[in-house]
């Protein structure tokens, strides 16, 4: 079965590549949006570090490990995650997603590995630089251990990403015009540009329990760059686990709505 | 033989949100919604054997659509039974999708940016087709379909009637023992529209495959179904031979007359109903069984030039299976 999937997931990815090379003037586009967001990010966090020492409790080096971090996590959400559920949103409005459900496919595979968007391979690479570079100015002795905790963290925060992302493309069920999970999405993510410290505490809360960004950024940060892992370290499994197993089930859930009631 | 497509009784009802006219409605209706129950598929029961090619016949929102979608697993029924090569649709089983395919004539699946080859080799890998297996059916459809130079163009530069051979390659790659056809022909001009009707009866016979369809154009159930169920409201009204429906529903001929001068209307009307009449020609309207009769009488006591006889159309026919449920 796996292997099966694991097939089918290549002959997508093929296609994928095959639609960017069509439109080549993409490439470079992309590649100069990385840039210039990046660019924007770091001069933002430079002009708050020009007034202040630290942000938080996190000094300079550690800020940039954690903005590193978001660009990364950013970039492989842009191009694994979001395509795929975005055009689930597209096909339910124009019903092509029937199209979807009848192959012999479970139909939540297909909706979240079905379009990738290549380019972002740039955000990918921009953040694992800057996250590279910022924790040489750190002078972080990476210990074996202490990369396999970083691992591990970093895919508890994409997997809660994931669940986020599904559970708001699974509202298209409802409300066919879910016309912006992007923006929604965004809004909320956007904030772990910054460790979850400078928030107040209803949002602190807000993004460690309800919208949990906190494990996307700030986890892995405070794990990497030595910064005493808080508490927070040791749950970000279970919320990952079961952040996944609800939206799943909420996914299910909205599919027999949808399979039953549309027309 | 068992039948491919057994029909017991199906129901389905839908929701849909009610709501008048104008801003202050509207408003409304976001707060508090008026519910009304659609019976769109209303107890309909019927069986399809293996290899037939059955045509489901209706005005829009009769339930056709629907009552596909209830067979291909879609849509979850509100009550009754149905089964498809022994599965139940809804159930979703691999086994079920690897066998069935639904194609939509107003909905695509092809990959618009790409030619249509790509999209058949993805969906060579999602059916996990052998390569032998997926070369001899992609010849097969080629042939059948003559679609060796579109498959190489970006589906986005394909005209319509191209686009609609393509897609109904992509959705038989994986050899479907059944197959359901919504509107297959819809859009494309009529020179398309007959290759299209060539390939499902081609298809059909070389396969043997069940074929289920609709489809607005009476060309498409006199080309391809021996039978027709028809159903309006979502009510069953008929189902059996295309020609039983003709004369159940409109049982009379129309018989033309072409004078050699000019004769009185009453004179005509004695023979049947006038449809229409001008200074030479005549057209009357007379039961099918008299028809004969009518024919051999007109011909000794009228100042005939040329006559013809011929069945109503079937669009008339179709207009009055309509008109009767509605009264």
């Amino acid at each position: 079965m796996i292997r099966r999937l694991i097939r089918i997931a290549s002959a997508f990815f093929r296609s994928a590549l095959q639609e960017e090379f069509a439109y080549r003037g993409d490439l470079l586009g992309n590649v100069i949006r990385s840039v210039l967001n990046l660019a924007t990010a770091i001069g933002g966090v430079a002009v708050i570090f020009s007034h202040t020492e630290t942000l938080g409790g996190w000094t300079l080096g550690q800020t940039l490990s954690l903005l590193g971090i978001f660009v990364f996590v950013n970039g492989f959400v842009g191009m694994f995650m979001s395509p795929s559920l975005n055009r689930v949103v597209e096909e339910v409005r124009e019903g092509t997603f029937d199209y979807v459900l009848m192959k012999p496919v479970p139909a939540l595979f297909l909706a979240s590995a079905r379009r990738f968007v290549v380019w972002h391979v740039s955000d990918i690479v921009l953040g694992a630089i800057v996250l590279g570079v910022a924790l040489v100015g750190l002078e972080v002795r990476a210990s074996g251990w202490g990369m396999l905790l970083f691992v591990a963290l970093l895919v508890c925060g994409v997997a809660i990403v994931y669940a986020i992302w599904l559970a708001l493309t699974t509202l298209v069920f409802w409300f066919v015009r879910v016309a912006n999970v992007t923006m929604i999405f965004n809004l909320f993510f956007q904030t772990g540009r910054y460790p979850i410290e400078v928030y107040p505490f209803w949002l602190r809360q807000l993004l460690t329990f309800v919208f949990p960004v906190a494990f996307v950024t700030t986890v892995p940060a405070q794990a990497v760059t030595g910064r005493d892992p808080s508490w927070l370290v040791w749950i970000a499994p279970v919320i990952a686990v079961v952040a996944v197993l609800v939206a799943t089930r909420f996914w299910r859930f909205g599919l027999s709505r949808y399979t039953s009631a549309s027309s | 033989m068992t039948a491919d497509i057994r029909v017991r009784n199906l129901v389905k009802h839908y929701q849909v949100a009610d709501r008048e006219g104008g801003l202050r409605a509207s408003l409304r209706s976001v707060v508090r919604r008026r519910h009304r129950v659609v019976r769109a598929v209303d107890d309909i029961s019927f069986d399809v054997e293996p290899g037939e090619i059955v045509g489901f016949l209706g005005p829009n929102g009769a339930g056709k659509t629907t009552a596909l979608k209830l067979l291909s697993g879609l849509l979850h029924p509100t009550s009754g039974e149905a089964t498809v090569l022994g599965f139940t649709p809804w159930g979703r089983r691999r086994e079920f999708l690897s066998q069935i395919t639904l194609i939509m004539g107003q909905r695509q699946q092809l990959y618009w940016d790409l030619p249509a080859l790509d999209t058949f080799l993805v969906n060579k890998a999602v059916f996990g087709l052998e390569d032998a297996a997926y070369e001899a059916q992609l010849d097969q459809l080629v042939n059948l379909l003559e679609l060796e130079e579109l498959l190489t163009k970006p589906v986005r530069q394909l005209s319509l009637g191209e686009r609609m051979k393509a897609e109904l390659a992509a959705g038989l790659l994986h050899r479907p023992r059944v197959l359901f056809l919504d509107e297959p022909t819809i859009g494309v001009d009529v020179t398309m529209q007959q290759r299209i009707r060539d390939f499902v009866t081609r298809y059909n016979a070389a396969t043997g495959a069940t074929v289920l369809l609709t489809s607005h154009y009476m060309a498409d159930m006199k080309a391809l179904a021996e039978r027709v169920v028809v159903i309006d409201h979502g009510k069953l009204l008929y189902d059996g031979p295309l020609a039983g429906l003709v004369d159940r529903y409109a049982p009379h001929k129309t018989i033309t007359l072409h004078l050699e001068r000019s004769v009185d209307r009453a004179d005509v009307s004695v023979y049947g109903e006038v449809v229409d009449a001008d200074d030479l020609q005549v057209r009357i309207r007379t039961e099918k069984a008299k028809a004969a009769a009518v024919t051999a009488r007109m011909l000794a006591e009228l100042p005939v030039a040329d006559l013809s006889v011929e069945d109503p159309p079937l669009e008339y026919v179709i207009d009055q299976v309509f008109r009767r449920r509605d009264s």
